[in-house]
This record gives C-alpha cells, structure tokens and sequence, in this order.
C-alpha cells in the first residue's frame, strides 16, 4: 500500500526520523492540539500532492512528508486546524506542484504555506500562541490562555529565562521552542550529510553578527545571545536553510544566501510589525537563490567535486 | 514646499528593498513579464530603465519646479512628464542601437515601450505627490531604478529554472507561472513593510 503510493527518498527520510524528538516535545508542551495538526496536515498534503502526481502517473514524493512536518512544526499551536489546511494545501499545490513538482520548485513550500495563512490570516496568528508545558493543559485549564513569545516579551523589556530557552519550555511555534533538541537533531542531519553545514553556519552567523552589531549600536536591547536563542532563528537554520532544493549549488552563493537569511531575519524582526522575521528572511532569500549561482563565478575544477556532490542530491533522491 | 525629512541614506535603501518599485508598488509589470525570459537581455533592459528614470526623474524635478509651477501650468504635468520621458527614451534608443545590436533587437518593441513603462511616469509622479527636494529626488529615481533591475534580474534567474521544467502543468506553462513566481516574490517583500518610511 505505502510502496504503490509513495516512491521512497533516503534523504527526505532522515530529516523526518530527526524531526520526531522535535514531534514528542511539542506533544509534551502543547498536547493534543499537535495530533491534530499533525494528522489533518499530513492528510491534506499528501492528498494535495497525490492529486497533482496522479495526473503525471508519479508517485508522492516523501519530500511532501518532510514539508509537512516542517509546517506543522512552524504553527502557532492554537491555531484553528481549517486554517492550517489552507496554508500546507497552498504550500504543496501553489509553491510546489505547479512549479512542476519535487526537485523544481523555486520557494520552500512549508515557508510558502506559512506566510501565506500568515498574512491572510493576521489576527487568529497573533493570539494562537499558548503558555508551554504539561501536555497543552498548562495553567490555561479547558480555556487556552494567549501567552507572549520570547520575542513580545522582549519588546516589552522582560528578558525570559535563558534555561527555559535552551530546553525549550516557553511559549513559540510547535517546534521551535528546543534548542537543545534542535541541535542534536540538526547536527545529525549535518554529520549524515543530510544538510550542509555551510548553510547552517553562514546562517547562524549572519544573524549573530547582525543583532550583535544593533545591540551594540543602541538599536535594540534584546542582546545577542537572547537574539539567537528566541524566535525560530535555530531551527530556520537547521531545517529551511538547509533545503537542498530551494538553495543555490555553487558555494560562495550559498555563504551568501545563508548571510542574507540571517541577517533579513533580524532586520524583520527589529525593524518591522512583523516579530519574527526567519520566515521572511527564507523567501527573500529564495527569491535571490537562483539568480546566486547565475552571478557566482563557476568553482574551479579541483573544488568542483563538492558542489557537483550537493547538487546531485535530489536526484539521487528521486531515483 | 517643504521635502519630507528622510535621510538620503535610508531614501535610497528603502526605495530598492522596501518599497521595491515592482513588487510594493507593482508598477512597470508588463516589461517585467515579457523581457525576463533570458538573464541577458533583462540585464540590458534593466539597465536601460535605470538610466531612463534617473535621469527624467531629475528632469521632471526641474520641469515641475521652474516651469510648470511658476507658469500655473501644473495641469499639464502628466503630458510633459511623458514628453521628456519619451524624448530620453528616443535617445537611449539611439545609443544601444549604436552600442550592442544584439541588445537592440532583443529589446525590441519593449524598448519604446520603456515610454509608457509605468514606473517611469509613476517615480515621476511619486516625486511630485511626495514633494522631494531635488538630491532627495535623485536618490529616489536612481534607487527605483535600482530596485527595478534588481527584481527582473532574480526573476529572469528563476524562469531560467523555471521554464525547463517539462512538467509544469501545462495551462501554467510561461507567463502563468511567471506570474504565480512574481505574487510569490511579493509575498516575500511583505516582509519589509512598515520597514523604512518614503515619504
């Protein structure tokens, strides 16, 4: 049944395996509400996408498994589940199937998916976020109480508990919230070559050298590490950075295009009414991705093994 | 008259990024469809627009506030607005036909067209509605420009991916998708909105 349905894609595999500690840890804090995301999302996409693959007598890609879970991963918890339909069925069908299904889209359909229901949906956004903890019953009881991210708190001048950013107990995206289990799972992903670590570090460091430089312009007071730790930075890095479908091959394009995720992120988030900003930050610098690797001259013919490398994973996915 | 007080810096800044000529105001998007199949040409077309409004938009400064508003003539800005602009174009066209051929006739109809580009008359409008003083002006024209060439060269990036793809359905296949590709670029420039002030 699985086998006449899905054609099977090792890499897309592995990040979802890495991206079930991030599951269980969003089950602890914000309960059911997560197994219902979870299962209407992944019906709706993959329904989405069998739609679109029937018509090119494919199979459903396994990528829609990971975009899927991405998504579901980037909702505020107490976002009404018809809205997050809307956005993973825009995702897979507009960002993704219509640009000529897997390995071809331009934009990274979990971001697409997000931003759209985002912007159209502002005000049910803005009061999903919901107190962490104890299986999502919290101290709200039957009634979900509205809780501040790390991020409105800081523009309102009280610092969160650093431990509680780091574990990840505060209030956030499902899966956005550990740091600590992000990174174990992220650098798995790394060290199974899953993601390229280039994108990860130039992301990372983009945004750290960024929200240092403001801080210590008097721009902002939320200091750097805050800055890192808060919002969705960590896991954008790790996760949407690092699709190897939506970023350029060539590697001085992808120091480039991991420096302007960062930093548009923080410009977002300092400078705008948007207060987070990584989403943007992707899109923008997928809009620029491609026309990277035009701009970026052709590696030389020794360095050419690695990129060459890279860039044969999703086909060798596909396969 | 008094200029709004925007650093130039910012002015410039906020005029590329954003509010992005194309994809915040969505002016000049008939050009931006046709021209951005290849890399090259949207390259030379970009270039060309940039020049064009820089310099009308400096003109039209000078028109509108030596002529046109001492002679209580300012009900025919938007006939002489698109006068000069037609006139720069007229030359412009001249040059890259005597520069590079090829550019010329990839161009082609679309270069005359540049006339009736509707950036070209909007940044010009823009600097009257928003009374720039003539450095502000300037600065905006140039960086308008800028922002232009900016989005057509990405998006002439992307329909380079984009239109190999054999298995893009086929009632999308060229301009359609190119148009999903564009509101997605949009979606993207939300983002900055609220960002930097012009005017």
């Amino acid at each position: 049944m699985y086998d006449t349905i899905f054609q099977k894609q090792k890499v897309m595999r592995r990040v979802v395996y890495s991206l079930i500690p991030l599951f269980l840890m969003a089950l602890y804090l914000y309960g059911w509400r997560v197994l219902a995301h979870t299962a209407v999302i992944f019906a709706a996409g993959i329904l989405t996408e069998y739609i679109f693959e029937r018509k090119r007598g494919k199979k459903v890609s396994e990528a829609v498994l990971v975009t899927c879970a991405l998504f579901t991963l980037s909702l505020p918890p107490a976002l009404p589940v018809w809205i997050s339909v809307v956005g993973i069925v825009f995702a897979v069908a507009v960002v993704k199937e219509m640009y000529g299904g897997f390995g071809r889209n331009i934009f990274n359909p979990a971001i697409g998916g997000r931003l759209f229901i985002w912007i159209a949906f502002a005000a049910p956004f803005a009061s999903a976020w919901m107190e962490a903890g104890g299986f999502g019953t919290g101290e709200a009881g039957i009634d979900l109480v509205t809780a501040a991210t790390p991020l409105e708190q800081m523009q309102n001048g009280t610092l969160p508990d650093i431990w509680s950013l780091i574990i990840g107990t505060r209030a956030g995206s499902m899966g956005e919230s550990s740091i600590l289990l992000i990174t174990i799972a992220g650098l798995y992903l790394v060290f199974t070559k899953t993601a390229q670590w280039r994108l990860v570090v130039s992301t990372i460091l983009g945004a750290l050298a960024l929200s240092a430089g403001l801080y210590w312009a008097g721009v902002t007071d939320v200091a750097p590490h805050y800055a890192m730790l808060s919002g969705s930075i960590w896991f954008g890095a790790f996760y949407f950075a690092t699709d190897p479908i939506t970023a350029p091959n060539k590697k001085s394009a992808q120091w480039i295009y991991g420096i302007l995720i960062g930093s548009i992120s923080i410009l977002v988030r300092v400078f705008t009414d948007f207060n987070a900003g990584l989403s943007f930050g992707v899109f923008v610098a997928n809009v620029f991705s491609s026309l990277l690797d035009e701009l970026m001259p052709a590696p030389r013919k020794k360095k050419a093994a690695k990129p060459a490398k890279t860039s044969a994973k999703p086909k060798e996915a596909a396969a | 008259m008094n200029a709004p007080d925007i650093g130039l810096f910012s002015l410039f800044f906020a005029s590329i990024f954003t509010s992005n000529i194309l994809l915040a105001n969505f002016l000049g998007m008939c050009s931006f469809i046709a021209i951005s199949k290849d890399l090259k040409s949207s390259n030379g077309l970009g270039l060309a627009v940039t020049v064009v409004l820089t310099v009308t938009g400096a003109a039209n400064w000078l028109i509108l506030h030596y002529i046109l508003i001492p002679y209580d003539l300012i009900y025919l800005r938007f006939i002489i607005f698109i006068l000069v602009i037609a006139a720069m174009v007229q030359i412009l066209e001249m040059v890259i036909d005597r520069v590079s051929q090829k550019l010329y006739i990839t161009l082609g109809i679309f270069l005359p067209l540049i006339t009736v580009n509707c950036a070209i008359l909007g940044v010009s409008l823009f600097i009257e509605i928003r009374e720039y003083n003539f450095v502000q002006t300037v600065i905006y024209s140039l960086g308008s420009g800028l922002g232009w060439w900016l989005a057509i060269v990405a998006l002439a990036a992307i329909r380079n991916k984009t239109e190999k793809t054999k298995t893009v359905p086929a009632g999308l296949q060229g301009s359609g998708l190119t148009m999903i590709t564009i509101g997605l670029m949009a979606l993207a420039f939300i983002g900055f909105s609220g960002m930097l002030s012009v005017q």
